[in-house]
């Protein structure tokens, strides 16, 4: 199994506040690799390093064997992004978000699957984002990324504003692609949606990795994997 | 009566900065007038000065001439202004409390409470006649109080309450809008176009002396020609007017859903066009509102500046500041050339400021978090970054020659000044305007964290075109500015240098700022 994401010793700085301290992480081929952490322990900047939005302090980061930083546009038209806290632009309807993002990311895409998604999601993609509830902003990035088909999906707190009919229609398409053979990194809060998903798991406490496994390791331990997300925090 | 304290209890600070800006506003130009028009003499130039068809155009007609007063200047001049301006409040002070309230799902709340349906229209209603009646007469207060020369109680009363009363009918306007539109943005954009076609209908009939300049509110509310004939009437009948718009958006009101409008909302595209799919039209996108809203402004400033060069001298008589600054500049050449150099560089001024704007509205996406998901697809930062400073550059263009076609729109007729003149005097300001969104680039780029220190830079270059004439200052000073080192045509030497060397540091500040947006963090 080859490497899709390989960080090691990623540090971030933001003046003096330290956000990332060395974090080490790995996420292979195939796999929903699932990002567990409480706010602020650096989820959303690891992710952002990933991204090449932010610059890596110190440390390493591949994406596909490639720099993150240096060939970014390059690599970025083999991932799709969905950001934790989704700002869109309030006079550009959903469905010309979408076509937007699909064109600038510049992978290929099915002219079906944008039917087949909105309707999966049921999503109006007539109405201005300026009218659209958190929730519905939220489907806006989710319709685009999954109606991209790229290698690697990186979610950021994707179901944060869904309702539990629509976290399971999410859930559903994680499986899909994890049956296409796809890669996922999912950073979330809900225990019970990483356990049904991931592969393996990686927990970040204050800029560092704590904990870095498979589901099946910790099942092994005969403990759920929220008893084990506490016992990392219990000093705290 | 509880609900109608529960809205004042939310307006209170709203309103009292409204009512105490418009009283100052009034004490303000009521003190200050007089002072501009000391005599006789100056007053009947200002009035020859406005009693052209573009001036009349703009301002409504003149009247009074042969009794002329301060009293009687200060409400040709500020009435049409000072109603705008209480009309925009009023379109504000209704959608707030109609239609925004009722999209953000707070009728709804109160809907369910034991409150009428018509309950909160009719609290509306009643507390934006009381604020249009309190400006009214603090207007007509402060006005007396500055005691102006040629001021009365019934002049004062009739130029506050055409004001009010103006500001009452489109606020009534604005409830009707309201009932038959569902979202808060058309309500506005509706009751808007209505002032807008208001003020151009009155433009027209004040031209032509005809029926339109009744039928137009804003027309009307001149017709009081107050402190001079005061009259009522019109008064009145924009009070009428108002009671059978307020009766009919009640009618409606009783009859619709919460929620709906009579009109349903219209549904966007579900695509994007080829066009917005690619870096530069999706910037396009986002800046082309205030691109054309400057457009629209500076070609009727220019059109406004160029219209009163037929009567430079009247107009010159009445204003020692212009006078002196004139003086400054002329040198050898004739009072027209210098008024035209003059004005390319204040309009070049003008200009600079939507430029430095689209620059720094990369800075705002950024903050608002939504440049992120942009940088995260396979678009490169420097292809949006350089979207930003391409519409910059065509701004600078488009805006120049909206310039030159609203100067040249109100002094063709003249023969005063030629086409090329215009181009040259406006045009060749455009490395200065290249070097200032230049300055924004580099800001973004290098140091985004400084970049409202452009404005530093804009406002000593606003000190020096003033004060550079009014007193004598070292040359360097007036080097030091970006648009110091232009020539100011046509009474000043073409030269070609300064053009060049302003255009080569511009061209190194933009190169330097988009290799800072290549390597910061977003």
């Amino acid at each position: 199994m080859s490497a899709i994401i390989q960080i090691e010793g990623l540090k971030k700085n933001f003046g003096k506040f330290v956000a990332l301290n060395g974090v080490d992480m790995t996420v292979n081929e195939g796999e929903v690799h699932a990002f567990l952490g409480p706010n602020g322990a650096g989820k959303s900047t690891t992710i952002r390093c990933l991204l090449g939005v932010l610059r890596a302090s110190a440390g390493e980061i591949k994406l596909f064997g490639q720099d993150a930083w240096k060939d970014a546009v390059e690599l970025h038209k083999r991932l799709a992004y969905v950001p934790g806290d989704v700002n869109l632009w309030g006079n550009l309807t959903g469905g010309e978000v979408i076509d937007l993002f699909l064109s600038f990311r510049g992978a290929k895409y099915d002219k079906a699957r944008r039917e087949y998604f909105l309707q999966r999601f049921e999503l109006d993609p007539t109405k201005k984002c300026r009218t659209y509830s958190k929730g519905n902003r939220q489907k806006v990035v989710l319709v685009s990324a999954l109606v991209s088909d790229v290698e690697l999906y990186v979610l950021d707190e994707p179901t944060s504003g869904l309702d539990p009919l629509l976290e399971k229609v999410f859930q559903d398409c994680v499986k899909e692609l994890r049956n296409k053979g796809r890669s996922v990194l999912l950073s979330s809060h809900i225990m019970s949606e990483v356990e049904k998903l991931a592969d393996r798991v990686s927990i970040i406490k204050e800029g560092k990795i704590v904990l870095n496994g498979s589901m099946n390791e910790i099942s092994a331990k005969g403990k759920t994997l929220e008893e084990l997300f506490l016992s990392q925090y219990k000093s705290i | 009566m509880k609900y109608l304290n529960f809205i004042i209890r939310r307006e209170r600070i709203m309103s009292s900065v409204w009512l105490a800006t418009i009283a100052a506003s009034a004490l303000l130009l009521a003190a200050v007038y007089p002072t501009l028009f000391p005599d006789e003499i100056s007053m009947q130039g200002m009035l020859a000065t406005l009693n052209n068809p573009s001036m009349i155009a703009m301002m409504g007609p003149v009247y009074g001439l042969e009794s002329i007063t301060p009293a009687i200047i200060l409400a040709q001049n500020c009435l049409i202004w000072f109603a705008i301006a209480v009309i925009v409040m009023n379109i504000f002070f209704i959608n707030r409390h109609t239609r925004a309230d009722e999209e953000l799902g707070r009728q709804e709340m109160l809907i369910a409470l034991p409150i009428g349906r018509l309950t909160n229209s009719l609290s509306v209603i009643s507390m934006s006649f009381v604020l249009n009646i309190a400006t009214a007469l603090l207007i007509a207060l402060f006005t007396l109080i500055a005691n102006i020369e040629g001021g009365n109680l019934v002049g004062a009363l009739t130029y506050g309450l055409s004001i009010g009363m103006q500001g009452f009918l489109f606020a009534m306007l604005t409830l009707l809008s309201a009932q038959l539109f569902s979202t808060a943005r058309t309500t506005m954009g509706v009751a808007f176009a209505l002032m807008g076609i208001s003020y151009i209908l009155r433009a027209y009939g004040d031209i032509n002396e005809d029926l339109m300049s009744y039928v137009s509110p804003i027309g009307l509310g001149l017709k009081v020609e107050a402190f001079y004939s005061n009259n009522f009437f019109p008064i009145i009948i924009l009070f009428i007017e108002a009671f059978v718009v307020a009766a009919v958006a009640l009618w409606i009101n009783l009859r619709r859903d919460v929620g709906a409008g009579i009109f349903p909302a219209r549904k966007g595209k579900a695509h994007a066009s080829k066009f917005l799919q690619t870096p530069i039209g999706f910037t396009w996108h986002l800046l082309r509102g205030s691109f054309w809203a400057w457009a629209v402004g500076i070609f009727a400033i220019a059109a406004s500046y160029g219209s009163v060069i037929g009567e430079l001298d009247n107009f010159i008589m009445g204003n020692d500041a212009i006078k002196q600054m004139l003086e400054g500049t002329v040198g050898a050449s004739t009072l027209i050339d210098a008024y035209i150099a003059l004005l390319g560089y204040m309009i070049a001024l003008l200009i600079s400021i939507p430029l430095i704007n689209c620059v720094n509205h990369f800075r705002t996406e950024e903050k608002r978090g939504r440049l992120e998901q942009i940088i995260a697809t396979s678009v490169s930062r420097k292809a949006v970054f350089g979207s930003f400073i391409l519409i910059a550059a065509l701004e600078a263009v488009v805006l120049s020659l909206f310039s030159v076609l609203g100067l040249y729109a109100t002094t063709y007729s003249s023969g005063l000044v030629t086409l090329s003149t215009l181009i040259e005097v406006t045009f060749v300001y455009l490395p200065a305007l290249f070097l200032m969104f230049s300055l924004a680039v580099f800001l973004v780029g290098l140091l985004p964290k400084l970049r409202s220190s452009i404005w530093i830079i804009f406002g000593y270059s606003l000190i020096i075109f003033y004060f550079g004439r009014l007193f004598s200052i070292p040359e360097i000073a007036t080097k030091l500015s970006p648009f110091g080192n232009i020539p100011q045509l046509p009474v000043q030497e073409f030269s070609v240098l300064p053009l060049i060397v302003t255009c080569i540091i511009a061209t190194g500040l933009c190169v330097v700022g988009v290799a800072g947006i290549e390597r910061r963090d977003m």
